[in-house]
């Protein structure tokens, strides 16, 4: 019992990372936007096929597919940000038709991917070179003296994942670049006036969130040894719903909440079945929107004088 | 000592959707002067501040700073070529700290010694913000708020600084204490382009005024060029239309 309850937060978390790394991502496009992209899940897709099509095609390297999928979600980020978000961006379109016609357009470029990657390779479903060959190190025979095994691909993500974070505060917290990305998403109409060129932010603030979201998707299609269309709208969904349950906007949130939907997801699945997996994780945000619809640690409000 | 043009607005024309807020506004802020913007709610003053410092792209019309033709372009780009607007509420970055307020404010700059000898500057100039340094922008008063987000907009170096009613919502004193460092500034050499509701204040301090009246210059003066009574009717309720 024991150890199965250990062995499925050591699985969830490593599930977890993933999802907190699509999360950041996402919360990083909402908060400097303060929209929804849709096609955030099909830009990581995108670079998982260009990965796919660059094994089949030359046998490439682990380290090489990786950097193929994150080059094919920024490529194909930078492209949703120049079709979707930049033109609305333009001065003199209300704040309120301009989001929701960004957040369609979005929506259509999601199905764009979808068939750019059906027609390019008409596979249902790719075999995806597996992050570690060997087997997973059993840590539980000597210490609990039952079985608790951690694979190394957990390892990997969960490094991964730590030191994306890492990067992500220096960059936020200490760079020019980092400070303009927080005005930006302070006080949009005050960063332009200070003297920052706010779309320039914007489109590199699209990059980077893609980035972080294409190496979220390599791990995933790397530890599972498939890719499909469907990653798409599993990296969306995911991502979102990890956003949500920590809190819309906030970073720490977007890490919390990633962590929390592996945790949530991994017990579920081990105590009541496969089935009853994303049930518990949606109930989960419906009892969190209804309770305390902030999420587990939302952005910080700041006082009003 | 002759005066020279600073910044010269031409039939300026800003429009909402259909509506016309500027209906061809022309006006001169002459170099190292303190011009002041006065009429009613609704007049379009804030309208013709954020024209200026390109948040708001005018129709028609010409705006020249120091030369050059700023109408129409980004904001980043009209702070780079030398005007920086105070906006109306302030809008300082509430979550980052002061400090950091006044780096972004220096976004243009990359003279990393010369913002750092700026900043303490700004704090000579506006001790309660040394005090608060480190202290989320957020949490600041009002006053506070209205000082740093001057002090931001001073950190680009600004050969003219835009005004957008510095006194709104401030007690009493803190808008004494603004208008002080209003004409303290000018001495060091600023232009200002003020716009104010509060009309006897603004007089005290200007060189020159303009009034606006739903989207049109109604008058243009040196404060005593017309009694002040008649301009704060003005200023406050419009002029009569015949």
């Amino acid at each position: 019992m024991l150890a199965d309850l250990l062995q499925n937060t050591l699985d969830g978390l490593a599930q977890g990372a993933t999802y907190a790394l699509l999360a950041l991502g996402f919360t990083l496009i909402f908060g400097v936007l303060r929209r929804a992209n849709l096609s955030y899940g099909a830009a990581i897709m995108f670079g998982a096929y260009c990965a796919t099509w660059a094994s089949l095609r030359f046998q490439s390297g682990l380290l090489v597919l990786a950097l193929v999928t994150i080059a094919g979600a920024v490529l194909a980020g930078a492209y949703v940000e120049r079709l979707c978000f930049a033109p609305h961006n333009a001065r003199g379109l209300r704040p309120g038709n301009a989001a929701i016609a960004s957040m369609v357009a979005s929506f259509a470029l999601w199905m764009q991917f979808e068939e750019i990657v059906t027609l390019w390779m008409p596979q249902h479903l790719y075999a995806f070179p597996a992050l570690y060959e060997g087997a997973a190190l059993d840590i539980g025979t000597l210490t609990l003296g039952g079985p608790l095994t951690l694979r190394v691909e957990s390892l990997i993500t969960l490094a991964c994942a730590t030191a994306i974070c890492a990067a992500l505060w220096l960059i936020l917290y200490r760079t020019r670049f980092g400070l303009a990305v927080r005005a930006v998403i302070d006080e949009p109409g005050a960063a332009g006036l200070s003297g920052i060129n706010v779309s320039w932010v914007l489109i590199r603030v699209f990059a980077l969130a893609s980035a972080i979201g294409g190496l979220a998707g390599y791990l995933v299609v790397a530890t599972h040894g498939q890719v499909t269309p469907m990653l798409g709208m599993w990296s969306t969904l995911k991502g979102m719903l990890a956003m949500m349950i920590g809190g819309l906007g906030s970073l720490p949130g977007a890490i919390v909440g990633g962590l929390v939907l592996g945790l949530v997801e991994a017990h579920t699945q081990w105590f009541l079945g496969p089935q009853s997996r994303d049930l518990v994780s949606y109930l989960l945000l419906f009892v969190l929107l209804a309770v305390h619809p902030a999420g587990l640690w939302p952005r910080s409000k700041p006082v009003e004088t | 000592m002759t005066t020279s043009v600073l910044l010269e607005i031409q039939d300026l024309v800003t429009s909402y959707g259909k509506i016309e807020a500027l209906k061809g506004v022309s006006l001169t802020v002459e170099e190292g002067s303190i011009t002041c913007l006065l009429g009613p709610n609704g007049a379009g003053k804030t309208t013709l501040m954020m024209s200026t410092a390109g948040i708001l792209e005018p129709r028609r019309g010409s705006i020249r700073f120091a030369g050059q033709d700023i109408a129409g372009k980004a904001p980043h780009t009209i702070v780079a070529a030398g005007v920086a607007l105070v906006p109306e509420n302030r809008l300082v970055f509430p979550r980052m700290s002061v400090i950091e307020n006044m780096q972004a404010g220096a976004y243009q700059r990359n003279d990393t010694a010369e913002i750092a000898s700026d900043i303490e500057r700004m704090f000579t100039r506006f001790p309660r913000l040394r005090e608060r340094s480190a202290q989320e922008a957020g949490t600041l008063s009002g006053g506070e708020q209205q000082m740093l987000a001057v002090a931001r907009a001073l950190m680009s170096r600004p050969k003219l600084l835009l005004m957008d009613e510095p006194s709104l919502g401030l007690a009493p004193l803190i808008v004494a204490e603004i208008f002080s460092i209003i004409t303290e500034l000018n001495k060091d050499g600023a232009t200002i382009f003020l716009v104010e509701q509060n009309a006897h204040m603004a007089l005290k301090v200007a060189s020159h005024f303009y009034l606006m009246e739903q989207g049109r210059v109604t008058f243009s003066g040196d404060p005593g060029s017309l009694a002040e009574d008649e301009v704060i009717k003005r200023a406050y309720l419009g002029s009569a239309r015949p």
